[in-house]
């Protein structure tokens, strides 16, 4: 059995789970008990720092109490997060709760970094006589960010499937698979009646908080481009994307390459994206310029209406009288902007 | 009547042949088959029939029997509805890996015969499956299957369920990896200080080497590292060096003052993996060995390889492909070496039939040498689809 403060540290490991079960208050006792209060303040400080810092934060852990405190204090949390319902919400939280464990996992010996691979599902193996890491390639490109070229597997050692790596960039791919894992097991929960009747005033204060941040995003204007002479498809997509849902890759490529067909330039097709909540700006800049042609001697051509058909990201239920004139959306947009001139 | 139009006529006698072969063959169905969406083009039809999906494989056969496609394809991904008209609708369960490797991307195309085209193919995609699929990714042997594409080039159908889920991001990660592409020099390259001079208390280094990779090293540094070593040697043996070098696109007085230079000394100082070149040098060594021994895939409708699109249509492995009436045959990893597309999956009989060749031809079908005029002439029913199916001839 790992130690308290351990389990304090690392508040999502089966073990800690296993602790709350056996030795941890009921729901009921977590939400209502005197003993617990310091639980529920430091549950909703996570989420607070959550969203302010990205970072659900530091507190002492000095004491046993202290620890187990910390140690409740995060279901509670996520079930608060579970109840406000909001995608970026969530993913916030999550990548706070990543973060936090990613900022004390250099502190930790091997052998616990490959135990929490393990359970975070990365196909890990320490290699003592260098002191390195091999790491099966498929758990490397699911949680590496390879945006960065540093990160591509190509400027990687990879033999017979298994990438070479140091054991500070294998907690970088913890930080990822973490906060993958938090973010789809929010995703999933349904929301509790007890938790939404005892912190109805956070609850609702978080809701708020982020009401105003999409508003703000919102109302950013987004350059030359009109918005509202958009076809369906894209002002589908630049809505999806802004209200932070997970857009698929042909989405987003078919979005980018027709604002660049419109000329818009990769910095202001950026601000397009930077409402997004996990929107990482040289992340994206690498994609965009991968698609605009800016980083390779191609750029790609915007789908026509019939591609856009196949990769199901034609809305067919929205199309309108002018949609069923054309080919291309960006045939669209244009005809938009003509029929306005001719009235 | 439609017995004037040649092209009509045509269309039927290949329609005859392909009936032919699915009648007589029996057609080996991929695995998962019920769950995958098939599509096909029927000879003379309009554009391509799709979201189909057959739960039976008599049923499959039965079609192919009976409506006799020109082309018949199927999803490298599995899906729970795989008939569902709507893409969202069907949803996606997971794909094989796909790599295709064809011969439309090759400099200088035009200026090859099929055969030509297809030997340089092939050599590419031993590279690919070797090399990559098998050395760096480590792929089990049992999970590739590779297929002779039927015309220009090759597949290859990775089946290990570990990958089945990756999305198309990944895929072009890996697809990345293959192709070399944003390979950085300085992961290559390392600056190796050979002296020391100093001045007090201060050292400062007084000579600086390049230090390569050896060709030993596993991944992209062994990789760049035998490319050079092979680019060296090559360079060096040729005839004319500086010619040579200029058709790698070295400027002339780079390349003589790197002939100069190449000494025997130098070169086994290379091959201890040292390169004191200056920066010009080393990019034209990098680029030049990257050029070498990366891969080249096609690219799909995207201008994408098809590798990262997971909904993709591939053509159905022992179908006949409809423009040379060639098989989609499989290949052994041990027998790609000597597989040879134009005896190797020539299903079609050997009966004899007319028809008039639009330009002379001078090729090897079935181990058969044809040298024939413009004009009518009477020819083996395999090479006869195999040229109509080209537009080079048609019934006459
Ligand atoms: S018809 Fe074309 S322009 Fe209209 S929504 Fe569909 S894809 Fe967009």
């Amino acid at each position: 059995m790992r130690d308290l403060s351990t389990l304090a540290k690392y508040p999502f490991l089966n073990e800690a789970r296993q602790y709350i079960k056996d030795y941890g208050p009921s729901v009921t006792e977590l939400l209502e008990g005197l003993l617990y209060e310091r639980s529920r303040t430091i549950g909703i400080e996570r989420l607070d720092n959550a969203l302010k810092n990205g970072d659900v934060g530091n507190r002492s852990l000095a004491s046993k109490s202290d620890r187990m405190m910390e140690i409740f204090s995060y279901p509670l949390a996520r079930m608060v997060a579970v109840s406000v319902g909001d995608t970026y919400f969530n993913r916030r939280y999550a990548l706070g709760e990543a973060i936090h464990a990613y900022r004390n996992l250099p502190n930790e010996r091997p052998s616990f970094l490959i135990d929490v691979s393990e359970e975070l599902h990365i196909n890990a193996e320490y290699v003592e006589s260098v002191g390195s890491v091999k790491v099966f390639f498929k758990d490397y490109l699911r949680n590496a960010p390879t945006r960065y070229k540093k990160w591509k597997m190509v400027n990687r050692d990879i033999d017979g499937g298994y990438v070479n790596i140091s054991l500070r960039d294998l907690t970088r791919l913890i930080l990822e698979s973490l906060r993958r894992r938090i973010e789809e097991e929010l995703e999933s929960r349904k929301s509790n009646k007890a938790i939404e009747k005892a912190f109805s005033s956070d609850i609702k204060r978080f809701q708020n908080m982020v009401n105003l941040h999409k508003k703000k995003m919102e109302a950013a204007p987004v350059g030359k481009l009109s918005i509202e002479k958009l076809p369906p498809c894209m002002k589908d997509i630049l809505a999806a994307i802004q209200a932070g849902e997970n857009v698929p890759h042909m989405g987003r490529f078919a979005l980018v390459s027709f604002l660049n067909s419109l000329q818009l330039s990769t910095n202001e097709i950026l601000k397009i994206f930077s409402n997004a909540p996990d929107y990482q700006e040289d992340r994206t800049r690498y994609q965009v310029d991968h698609i605009t042609g800016a980083s390779s001697s191609t750029s790609y051509k915007s789908p026509g209406c019939e591609k856009m058909r196949t990769y199901g990201i034609c809305p067919v239920d929205k199309m309108d009288e002018l949609c069923r004139e054309v080919y291309h959306p960006l045939t669209y947009y244009s005809s938009k902007w003509k029929k306005e001139k001719n009235k | 009547m439609t017995d004037f139009n040649p092209s009509q006529k045509s269309l039927e006698f290949l329609k005859n042949k392909f009936q032919d072969y699915y009648k007589k063959n029996k057609i080996e169905l991929p695995d998962r088959f019920g769950r995958r969406e098939l599509a096909f083009v029927l000879f003379g039809g309009k554009g391509m029939i799709r979201h189909s999906s057959f739960n039976k494989k008599k049923d499959l056969l039965d079609f192919l029997k009976e409506r006799v496609p020109q082309h018949v394809y199927y999803s490298s991904a599995y899906y729970q509805t795989p008939d569902a008209p709507k893409m969202q609708d069907k949803n996606w369960m997971g794909a094989e890996l796909i790599f295709d490797l064809d011969s439309d991307h090759l400099q200088n195309a035009d200026k090859m015969s099929y055969d030509e085209q297809l030997e340089i193919v092939k050599n590419e995609f031993e590279k690919l499956v070797r090399e990559f699929l098998l050395g760096d990714f480590g792929f089990n042997e049992k999970y590739l299957e590779l297929y002779f594409s039927g015309a220009r080039g090759y597949h290859c159908h990775v089946k290990d369920p570990a990958i089945f889920d990756l999305d198309s991001n990944e895929r072009r990660e890996i697809v990345d990896y293959i192709t070399g592409r944003d390979l950085i020099d300085s992961y290559i390259f390392h600056e190796h200080i050979t002296g020391r001079k100093h001045y007090g208390d201060h050292y400062f280094p007084s000579g600086k080497s390049l230090k390569m990779p050896t060709p030993d090293q596993t991944g992209w540094k062994g990789r760049i590292s035998r490319g050079i070593i092979d680019i060296v040697d090559e360079i060096r043996k040729s005839d004319d060096p500086n010619k040579s070098l200029q058709e790698y696109g070295v400027k002339k007085k780079d390349a003589e003052k790197l002939v100069m230079e190449l000494s025997d000394e130098r070169v086994s100082r290379i091959k201890d993996g040292l390169l004191d070149q200056s920066k010009t040098i080393r990019k034209f060594f990098l680029n030049s060995a990257l050029r070498k021994t990366a891969v080249t895939l096609s690219a799909g409708e995207t201008d994408e390889p098809v590798t990262c699109d997971i909904k993709r249509l591939i053509r159905l492995p022992f179908s006949l492909h409809g423009k040379t009436g060639l098989k989609v045959v499989k290949i052994d990893i041990d027998k790609l070496k000597d597989f040879d597309p134009l005896r190797d999956s020539v299903v079609l009989g050997d009966d004899l039939v007319k028809i008039k060749l639009n330009q002379s031809i001078d090729m090897k079908m079935k181990n058969e040498i044809f040298n024939l005029n413009e004009g009518e002439q009477e020819i083996p029913t395999y090479l006869a689809v195999f040229l109509i199916g080209r537009k080079i001839a048609h019934i006459c």
